[in-house]
């Protein structure tokens, strides 16, 4: 660095730090007494007692110095830092710069202030200015003629939505929001097999426009479709409805400010939106997978965009999803469920459990088709207002699958090709047998919604369920 | 200039690969657009011609000024009428 | 031609040598890879007979980049 003598004393300041003002008249001393060059990081005038003060606003010195508190005091020799000290403190200084009697009349020591090159943003952009942010992903340039918004969707990036710019300084912040290496790899995507590192799952989650906060669970459902119980080259590849539907659980939801009540699966919540965003832009980007080509979908659903909400866990009687699916209590988790769209139950007569209960068998039965036993998994939303119902009952959690298993079931006689006046269906073979619509674990409960309204949702799953298809996978969010 | 980082497996080159060309000409449309710099049209037509002495079936278009990019409408159009296009003459 | 390759019509474009290096830099800095035949410089003077020419010495070319 061509501003460092290779000898003597260097001090890095700014005006706006009391210590720093009141080590001035210091600074003044050791001038007089021997080579000291003083870098200030705010005001070139500041200190005025030093008339060949250096101007570093631009922070090139102090980061290359790596400075943390202003006033530092260096000691170089033969080239290299000898020692140095920051804040004010006498003896320290006077150690350090080799000369005693140091600031008479000020008081033995204070502490110094943070230094403006590691202030958020700042240090953002210098690790950016020189290289080191430690960031691996090919750098795009966008030349000036062209529209940034318009470049990343001509290259594919874009789920048909505006996406946010995935600068370096975005995605240095949004690393910031795990404490996890950069380079880890979370897990392979299909269908190119491709390495999620967490690097790239910031990088399109700041095109999905989350915070960095809500990147641990971005890393959380992805690790969680990931995992080979998912079946994610599946779920993509289907010509029927599904897309991963993200539930999530614990205290982070509250932390980032997730809506588990009023149009819960609805629009209008950032960490909703983004996160189930970010966890489909994750699949088309590190994972090629893209409608119409390795993505079949015939008709797809509007949850492929985003699907992720929070449960209602406070005042719940039941257990959280995630509680159930083995996560310990009060730990934050994900649970991912390769589901569509949204049937919706309503019921503002029952009055029981059981009626209740009923209302919602009988909606369950008519997934994909009325004909279709063994369907599909199914994930239940059920609203405060119908779970007040089972609550007040003394229901469990248990009892209302029990329930729900039992009253799911349908004489196989009418599941026959060509009963009701319908081709769809299956063996006659099952007549005089009940037939389960679902298979055993193959129904989730959770609780979201507004406190008012007698409506709860169904969410309808793959035709490929459990261990021969896609099974529900619960992860834990690691910060 | 913008440097973003690049969110895909980077498998791809940095350049978008071009749009998949039919495997023949015979049965499709070309359009021919002219982007009205002088003296194209001549060259342009002559390309129309010798398209139509192979039995490929072509049509002419033509932007209304060079200074600025085709109008939507225009673009439209091309996209709805024909299958492939030849764009000139860049001089 | 980005515009009608953004729109699903596959493009060739037509133009002078005086545009190679121009067609390269816009290209860089969209991030496209145009299918372009380059015809020799210049063509405002020449007789109707010479660019009837000009299209036949080329035609093979362009036709070769309007296919697979």
């Amino acid at each position: 660095m061509t501003d460092l003598p290779s000898d003597g004393l260097v001090a890095v300041v700014k005006r706006d730090c009391p210590t720093c003002e009141l080590t001035a008249p210091v600074l003044a001393e050791l001038a007089k007494r021997g080579k000291l060059t003083v870098f200030t990081q705010d005001d070139p005038t500041f200190p005025e007692t030093i008339p060949d003060r250096v101007d570093d606003t631009r922070l090139d010195v102090s980061h290359s110095l790596r400075i943390e508190v202003v006033p530092t005091l260096i000691r170089r020799s033969g080239g290299a830092e000898a020692d140095r000290t920051y804040g004010w403190d006498r003896a320290e200084w006077e150690r350090v710069a080799g000369i005693a009697g140091l600031g008479a009349g000020l008081p033995q020591q204070r502490p110094g202030c943070g230094a403006k090159n590691i202030e958020p943003g700042i240090i953002e952009r210098l690790k950016i200015r020189f290289n080191e942010t430690g960031l691996r992903s090919r750098r795009i340039e966008i030349g000036g003629d062209e529209d940034e918004y318009e470049a990343m969707v001509g290259r594919g990036w874009s789920d048909g939505l505006p996406l946010v710019p995935p600068t370096e300084e975005r995605v240095l912040k949004m690393l910031d929001g795990t404490s996890r290496d950069p380079q880890q790899v979370i897990g392979i995507v299909p269908p190119e097999l491709a390495p999620a590192t967490v690097e790239k799952i910031a990088i399109n989650a700041v095109m999905a426009g989350c915070k960095p906060e809500m990147l641990p669970v971005v890393i959380a459902a992805v690790e969680a479709v990931l995992d080979e119980k998912f079946a994610m080259h599946g779920v993509l590849a289907t010509t029927m409805f599904v897309g991963p539907v993200v539930v999530v659980n614990g205290p982070i939801r509250r932390q980032i400010g997730m809506n588990a009540k009023g149009n819960a699966l609805g629009q209008g919540n950032r960490a909703n939106g983004s996160i189930g965003r970010a966890l489909q832009l994750v699949i088309r980007n590190i994972g090629g997978g893209r409608p119409q080509e390795v993505d079949r979908a015939t008709l797809g659903n509007p949850g492929k965009w985003t699907y992720c909400f929070a449960e209602d866990e406070e005042g719940s009687s039941w257990e959280p999803l995630s509680v159930e699916k083995g996560i310990a209590p009060g730990k934050s988790a994900v649970t991912v469920f390769a589901g569509f769209g949204l049937q919706g139950v309503v019921d503002q007569k029952s009055r029981t459990p059981e009626s209740l209960a009923r209302s919602f068998a009988e909606s369950l039965k008519v997934l994909f088709n009325v004909k279709s036993a063994p369907s599909a998994d199914a994930l239940i939303v059920i609203s405060p207002e119908h779970h007040r119902t089972f609550r007040e009952a003394g229901w469990t959690k248990a009892r209302l699958y029990e329930e729900l298993y039992r009253l799911t079931e349908i004489p196989g006689e009418d599941l026959a090709r060509g009963a009701k006046g319908i081709d769809e269906g299956g063996s006659p073979d099952r007549a005089g047998t009940m037939v389960p619509k679902f298979r055993p674990g193959g129904l989730m409960l959770v609780r979201a919604g507004g406190d008012a309204g007698m409506f709860s949702g169904i969410i309808g799953g793959w035709s490929s369920s459990g261990p021969r298809g896609s099974t529900p996978v619960t992860r834990e969010v690691k910060l | 200039m913008t440097v973003l980082l690049d969110p895909t497996s980077e498998r791809t080159p940095t350049r978008r690969p071009r749009l998949a060309r039919p495997q023949k000409l015979d049965g499709l449309t070309v359009g021919i657009l002219d982007i009205a710099k002088a003296r194209g049209d001549v060259f342009l037509k002559r390309l129309g011609e010798r398209l139509g002495e192979r039995g490929i079936a072509f049509r002419h278009y033509a932007k209304p000024t060079n200074t600025r990019p085709a109008p939507i409408a225009l673009s439209q159009q091309i996209a709805t009428e024909v299958d492939v296009v030849i764009e000139g003459l860049s001089d | 031609m980005a515009d009608l390759e953004a729109r699903g019509i596959p493009t060739v474009g037509v133009a002078t040598v005086e545009f190679i290096q121009g067609a390269e830099a816009q290209a860089k800095s969209l991030g496209t890879d145009p299918a372009l035949v380059f015809v020799p410089h210049p063509v405002q003077d020449r007789t109707d007979e010479e660019l009837q020419q000009l299209a036949d010495d080329h035609f093979d070319a362009i036709v070769k980049l309007l296919v697979e």
